[in-house]
């Protein structure tokens, strides 16, 4: 069974008088461990899907399946209580905390609110979860404007997993961290697959990055699914006239362009 | 070849709960008239304070020492006119409760004395230019309406309203997917060849920074560690530093760290 399987979704906007289709019909499903890579140009709709998923935003038409459960049905408490296995890590993690709150408060919070461990276990809980993202148990203390943005992601990720999710969606996360610490994360992300067989959105622009590190593939244009498979496959062959151009243009370090 | 910006010994220290960190160290570095230069180097290595300090932004309580002085320009800058400045964050260039059209009219009907009018008429003219599909929508877009990559073009945008001399694009096109990135490098490069521009360009992407850089300097925990022609860098860099930055970038051909027998799908 799909870990989460998204059929025929829709989303319009309106922008200057005009309504324009988001997300347009898209179709696709992801299973437990496996990473899905959403590419595709701006705008064709890549952070409307992962909004959509994670239910920030309520789609015009099309069903969500998470966990074998109507997603979209879901109210309340028991939206509230499945978040917890469905988590998000954003490009700029500087947004996504308030930035005087300390490291071991933004890890204690999913903790305590899906109750996950008690009070006086918290403490282990924290230091373990920064063990497990290779930062100091030190850091704890540290207000997030403290440390740096490639710390800050890490914290990110070490929330986001706090809840042991089953799927977590990352829009552009590592897309602004220099290369060293994006391999790091990179790693990081793939050993807690492997470990926890924890399934991603993974959304890049970087198509380098998403031949490295995902299973499966889709590249969007406007709103629609232009291709998709075997990531590597794709990307080394794509086949849709958006996927040539993609590939096309992206720069090469050595301007050996094939 | 003369210097649009020369510095010399810029030392800039950042005083953080009663202790002062240094985050650049001595830095002497001339930006020459025309030419493209990028600057590459891992997070917290002091790119963004060297952008910052050129272009006059440094925060109040930051301490500089050393010269930032302009022989090509022969007078000091003038922010916004002088200096087009993209941040790193492009939500931190825009404003959320102005439509993004009057955002950069404003800028063209202040540096240029314009009327309202002629300066929408350059703000649709720039909107095309950074190939913003549906300008004439997304003049009366709001910032939230846009994506993130919709939003760094109108940042670049208004960024160039004003014809600036020298334009600083800090991590400016990390959003982009890579078709609008070649046509924002394609628009960066006819800036400089017709108008004269000069460009800094700070960025994560080594490879971008190789195809549209002449020369590229490399920092590290705040000094200029290598600084050179782009080929020479890139294919026999000086310094072990650079090596292992050019080795970590993950292109179109790198080994995939994902190990598919280790995953069942
Ligand atoms: N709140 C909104 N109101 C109106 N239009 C919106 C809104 N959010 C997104 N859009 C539009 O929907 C389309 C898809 O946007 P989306 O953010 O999903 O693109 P994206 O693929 O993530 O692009 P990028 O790579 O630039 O981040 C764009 O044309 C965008 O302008
Ligand atoms: N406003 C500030 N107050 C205190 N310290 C600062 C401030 N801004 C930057 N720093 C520190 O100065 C050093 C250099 O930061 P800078 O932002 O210039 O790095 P960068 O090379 O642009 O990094 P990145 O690639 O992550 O953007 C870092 O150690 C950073 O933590
Ligand atoms: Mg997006
Ligand atoms: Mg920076």
């Amino acid at each position: 069974m799909s870990l989460l399987a998204v059929s025929n979704l829709t989303k319009r906007y309106r922008r200057g008088g005009k309504s324009i289709a988001a997300v347009d019909d898209v179709s696709f499903h992801i299973d437990p461990g496996e990473t899905l890579a959403l590419a595709g140009p701006s705008g064709s709709g890549k952070s409307t899907i992962a909004r959509l998923v994670l239910r920030l935003v309520e789609p015009d038409a099309g069903r969500i399946e998470f966990e074998g459960d109507d997603f979209l049905a879901l109210r309340a408490a028991a939206l509230r209580a499945r978040r917890a296995r469905l988590q998000m890590v954003f490009q700029d993690p500087l947004a996504a905390f308030n930035p005087r709150a300390t490291v071991a408060r933004v890890l204690d919070d999913p903790l305590r609110i899906h109750g996950i461990a008690s009070r006086s276990e918290r403490p282990r809980r924290i230091a373990a979860l920064l063990e497990r993202v290779g930062l100091a148990a030190e850091l704890a203390s540290r207000a997030i404007h403290e440390i740096s943005g490639g710390q800050r992601q890490r914290v990110a990720i070490a929330r986001a997993v706090a809840t042991k999710p089953t799927l977590i969606v990352l829009d552009e996360a590592v897309s602004a961290l220099d290369v060293s610490v994006r391999g790091q994360i990179l790693e990081l992300l793939l050993d807690l697959q492997r470990q926890e067989r924890i399934a991603y959105l993974f959304i890049s622009h970087d198509l380098g990055v998403v031949r490295a590190v995902a299973h499966r593939v889709i590249l969007l244009d406007a709103g629609q699914i232009a291709e998709s498979g075997d990531a590597r496959a794709v990307i080394d062959a794509p086949r849709s006239a958006i996927g040539k151009a993609l590939v096309a243009a992206a720069p090469r370090l050595h301007g050996t362009r094939r | 070849m003369t210097a649009l910006t020369s510095i010399r010994d810029l030392t800039v220290t950042y005083r953080r709960d009663g202790t002062a960190v240094a985050a650049l160290k001595n830095i002497g570095l001339d930006v020459v008239t025309g030419e493209r230069l990028a600057v590459i180097g891992e997070s917290g290595s002091g790119k963004s304070t060297l952008a910052l300090a050129i272009a006059g932004l440094l925060p109040a309580a930051s301490r500089i020492d050393g010269r930032i002085e302009w022989p090509g320009l022969g007078r000091a800058p003038l922010g916004g006119r002088d200096i087009g400045f993209v941040f790193q964050d492009p939500s931190a260039s825009l404003d959320p409760v102005m439509p993004i059209g009057k955002q950069i009219a404003e800028v063209a009907r202040t540096h240029l004395g314009l009327t309202w009018p002629q300066a929408y008429a350059k703000a649709k003219n720039l909107l095309e230019r950074v190939r913003l599909p549906d300008p004439d929508s997304a003049l009366l877009a709001f910032p939230h309406q846009l994506s993130g990559g919709q939003k760094q073009r109108v940042a670049i945008a208004a960024a160039i309203a004003a014809g600036p001399k020298l334009l600083i694009a800090d991590e400016a096109t990390s959003a982009l997917d890579t078709i609008v990135q070649a046509e924002i490098v394609a628009l960066i490069r006819r800036l400089v060849a017709e108008d004269g521009m000069t460009l800094l360009f700070i960025s994560h992407d080594i490879a971008l920074a190789a195809e549209l850089a002449e020369r590229i300097a490399v920092f590290r925990h705040g000094q200029l560690v290598e600084l050179g022609a782009t080929a020479r860098i890139v294919d026999a860099p000086a310094q072990p530093y650079t090596r292992a930055l050019l080795d970590a970038h993950i292109g179109l051909d790198a080994e995939p760290l994902l190990n598919r027998s280790g995953l069942a799908t």
